[in-house]
């Protein structure tokens, strides 16, 4: 238990230390992590749709869902612990030394690499998660090419390109598309 | 949220001036963390010293904490089956195509020439087809980035000098 919550507060002290520039790019490394902490793409998406209820940085949300999931509140509170460290420790080095992080050549190369991946990573989160969520229950992605009709859940995948469309394009309030998501699922997938 | 501390802290309760928090505010975005943990340290460590960062760091992680506990509970009680599993089923599609408008959003921020393009497609393909871990890649395209401008400035110094 205790060596569990150790290595929850120890990956997400890493993630926060890497994490520039916002909670999408920070929910990607999560998601590629949180795999060793038998967090599934599936329950991933549920997530998602937890940050649009639940006020507050999708980073610290991120953090306590997975923790709780794995350890429970022990594990919820080592991985929140964890994710916070970077600003605590951060706050005190800057403003003991003075540090220009902002005029800092050597951190806005960094940053100008780093951002330009992140977009890159948040979309594969969002197809590692498609993977998972597009399928017919019991069956797995990795059939999709020989049996995509069977493989894939006709409405699921609907829903998700309209979601996609009606968000990207048309700007639909994404509150507004996931109930209505829902009760789409409801009606034709009971 | 940083705006809401904005509020509170130079407006209402006038514990460091507007220029400071906006110094802060901009600080908060740039180093690594979360955002609004950040712009909560630095204000709370400037007003009211170590004490002050803890106090404000942690309030701001405590009611994020327990609401996402109790959503977490929550969600865990709702049924796997019958109707609520469609529906379920269909949030879980439409947060998957949330995200990638997520990818669309910020790519129409931060894509703005080739190489970062480059660095977008290559961060996708490694991570889906390469099996590499995310924070791997931040570490990888941190460094890429480092080069790719000191090479890009090392160009344009020297075509300055041929002029």
């Amino acid at each position: 238990m205790l060596v569990e919550c150790f290595r929850l507060f120890y990956t997400f002290v890493k993630l926060g230390f890497l994490s520039f520039g916002g909670g999408y790019a920070m929910l990607s490394m999560v998601i590629s992590e949180a795999q060793h902490f038998s967090v599934s793409p599936a329950q991933f998406a549920d997530l998602n749709a937890l940050d649009m209820v639940v006020p507050g940085p999708i980073a610290i949300n991120a953090a306590t869902y997975v923790g709780y999931r794995y350890q429970g509140l022990l594990g919820a509170a080592a991985a929140t612990i964890g994710v916070s460290l970077p600003s605590f420790v951060l706050t005190v080095v800057i403003m003991r030394l003075f540090v220009h992080f902002r005029d800092n050549v050597w951190l806005t190369d960094t940053l100008s690499g780093i951002k330009s991946a992140a977009v890159g990573l948040i979309a594969a989160a969002a197809i590692t998660i498609a993977a998972e969520v597009l399928t017919v229950p019991g069956k797995n992605i990795g059939d999709v090419f020989h049996n995509p009709i069977g493989t894939l859940s006709l409405v699921c995948v609907i829903i998700f390109l309209s979601t996609a469309v009606l968000n990207i394009r048309f700007k639909v309030n994404p509150i507004l598309l996931t109930v209505l998501a829902g009760v789409v699922g409801a009606v034709v997938m009971s | 949220m940083v705006p809401v501390i904005e509020r509170d802290a130079v407006e209402k309760h006038q514990l460091l001036s507007k220029d400071e928090f906006m110094e802060y505010a901009t600080l908060s975005q740039t180093m690594p963390g979360v955002i609004a943990l950040n712009c909560a340290t630095l204000v709370g460590r400037r007003a009211a010293g170590t004490l002050g960062m803890l106090v404000a760091g942690f309030g701001a992680i405590l009611p994020t904490f327990a609401l996402m506990v109790l959503a977490t509970i929550l969600a865990n009680m709702i049924p796997q089956h019958g109707p609520l599993l469609g529906a379920i089923r269909g949030i879980r599609a439409a947060s998957a195509a949330l995200v990638l408008s997520a990818a669309f959003s910020l790519g129409r921020y931060n894509l703005r020439n080739a190489f970062s393009v480059i660095l977008m497609i290559a961060a996708f393909v490694l991570v889906v087809l390469g099996n590499f871990g995310a924070p791997t890649i931040v570490v990888l395209s941190g460094v890429v980035g480092c080069i790719y401008q000191r090479i890009r400035r090392y160009r344009e110094r020297r075509r300055d000098n041929a002029c």
